[in-house]
């Protein structure tokens, strides 16, 4: 039987005749670009992909359970030494300070709480796919670089939730109502912020990760943005806590809104006014970094060099 | 093969070819000095809120955030392979490596070095430098200063150790337990005495991992006994070095591969 020219071409079989072997690769150059695999999918089935894909990152979250529990005790003994410094200073000072123990103790808690659930493994992710090549195959996906990040910083974030539910709920236990938010308002604000939160941090996340594509490792870059993190996030303290100099620096940064921000809306330590300006700037900051973000990824990624295996 | 010359060998190499990708050598050093900074920042806040932390002045506590940096960073240069061992049961390579002829734990250690050691080597004896010359101490302490910081490096890696041992019996791939020991020496960056009994016990006696600073720091501050601080690192080094390879060896002794 004598093969189609389309499959002798793909296969390099020699044709009979010169005219032939030029139409056989015609034929086969018109039949790739005229039917492509698959049609780009619609709306809907890019949201099923989407909420798939977030599923899919909370349950291989939760195999190895004594690792991830491991991991939530790790970052909680290591929180805990930030406390036992603060204990001892408020011990000494008393209510001296810029903020009372009352107000200081209940956001320390909840700066860890939100900083262990908005926490995600994307950098090393992308970082390690990079590294091995595999990234070819998230670039060649119809959802997209930067839905197909997101869907899986949200699966993080819902797995991160429950391992952070029952520290909060031990918070809640030992500092009763400090933790809660002092009304409804509060509470709805201080969820809201929680949310523009975790975009802002994803987008620093989502701007790190192009840096991957121009170094072999991504340990240092990425190791540069947990530093920034942990020094301007309000992590081990609140702002108003630091000494002049660095709380202007932080001020000017993105790393505050994904921790102090939501931290103090929640626990009703701003007034409505201050906090809507303060979620106004979240809002600000995620949008300008995922443009920012967007943009480095369409140069980034023509740089990338898959070294085959 | 057995000998200290072959390990220094190996670890030259080492070196070396994780030292070929220059770029990453510089970015990865740099960030080791912004970490350490990072970390500093927190005891700016601290120290711009109180003038001494737990009866320890500000030189002090510098003391200690310098030491524990150096520490850090001799443990991540000579004995960095321990971080690795999760991964190496997951994807079978330790099977290959228990069949070398060399001592497996001293060569599981020194295959692997981290080059951002040296940017936590040059921050932390920045640090270090700018305490002692804060509050200058007897000439002695210049001379003891190696043996503190090699014994907190032998001390945490022995903690490390130990935590990696849990991978034989717990497979999977997270290095979050390991995490534990790093966390626990950070907690050496601030005086022992302010923190609760319990934990006072567990970080000098269980994991010894703030002799090495706390117990000098402390000898250096005119309170503590030169006696503690010429014997409690070495001796805290030398029993944790022993614990951590008999239950190393006791665990390789009981693995069984996990066919990857």
């Amino acid at each position: 039987m004598e093969p189609e020219p389309l499959l002798r071409a793909s296969a390099g079989l020699a044709s009979g005749a010169p005219g032939e072997s030029l139409l056989s690769a015609a034929l086969l150059r018109r039949e790739l670009s005229a039917a492509p695999l698959r049609s780009p999918p619609g709306l809907s089935a890019s949201l099923r992909a989407f909420v798939t894909l977030a599923e899919k990152t909370l349950r291989a979250r939760m195999v190895y359970r004594f690792s991830t529990l491991l991991s939530v005790l790790a970052s909680a003994g290591g929180y805990c030494i930030f406390l036992l410094v603060w204990s001892e200073v408020y011990r000494h000072q008393g209510n001296t300070l810029a903020l009372s123990p009352a107000q200081a103790f209940p956001y320390l808690v909840a700066a860890f709480v939100l900083n262990f659930t908005l926490s995600s493994a994307l950098e090393s992710r992308a970082g390690m796919r990079i590294a091995r090549g595999l990234i070819t195959v998230d670039l060649s996906k119809p959802m997209g670089f930067l839905p197909w990040h997101l869907a899986q910083a949200i699966g993080d974030m819902l797995s991160n939730a429950l391992l952070a539910l029952p520290i909060a709920v031990l918070g809640l236990v030992s500092l009763g109502h400090g933790l809660a938010p002092p009304d409804m308002s509060a509470a709805c604000l201080g969820l809201a912020s929680i949310v523009l939160g975790f975009l802002v941090n994803f987008a620093i996340s989502f701007l790190t990760i192009q840096a991957f594509f121009l170094t072999d490792s991504y340990y240092g870059v990425a190791f540069t943005r947990v530093a920034l993190h942990q020094a301007f996030s309000g992590l081990s303290a609140p702002l108003v806590l630091f000494p002049e100099p660095l709380r202007s620096l932080a001020a000017c940064l993105p790393f505050r809104h994904v921790i102090e921000t939501p931290a103090r809306v929640w626990l009703g330590q701003v007034d409505r006014l201050e906090a809507l300006r303060c979620m106004f700037q979240q809002a600000l900051w995620a949008t300008a970094l995922l443009v920012l973000g967007n943009a480095v990824f369409r140069v980034a990624v023509r740089r990338v060099q898959i070294q085959g295996g | 093969m057995q000998t200290p010359g072959f390990f220094l060998e190996l670890f030259w190499v080492a070196i070396k070819a994780r030292a070929q990708y220059r770029a990453d050598f510089v970015i990865g050093c740099a960030t080791a000095v912004l970490a350490q900074l990072a970390a500093l920042s927190f005891y700016w806040i601290v120290f711009s809120n109180v003038p001494s932390l737990g009866g320890w002045s500000g030189s002090g506590v510098l003391f200690l955030f310098g030491m524990t940096g150096v520490v850090l960073s001799l443990s991540e240069l000579f004995f960095n392979g321990i971080w690795l061992l999760p991964l190496y049961i997951i994807e079978g390579d330790l099977d290959r490596l228990l069949l070398y002829p060399v001592h497996n734990l001293t060569f599981l250690l020194m295959a692997r070095p981290e080059v951002h050691a040296f940017g936590n080597l040059l921050s932390g004896t920045v640090v270090l430098g700018f305490a002692l010359h804060l509050a200058p101490p007897p000439a002695l302490a210049y001379f003891l200063l190696p043996i503190w910081v090699a014994s907190g490096a032998v001390v945490y890696t022995a903690c490390l150790v130990l935590l990696a041992c849990t991978s034989f019996y717990l497979v999977g791939p997270s290095m979050h337990h390991l995490m534990l020991g790093a966390h626990l020496l950070n907690a050496s960056r601030y005086p022992v005495n302010i923190y609760p009994k319990a934990l006072q016990y567990l970080l000098l006696f269980a994991f010894p991992l703030c002799v090495a600073a706390f117990v000098p720091g402390h000898w250096l501050q005119g309170e503590g006994s030169l006696l503690a601080a010429l014997v409690a690192p070495p001796l805290a080094a030398a029993l944790s070095a022993l614990l951590a390879a008999r239950v190393f060896a006791r665990a390789v002794a009981k693995y069984q591969s996990t066919g990857s």
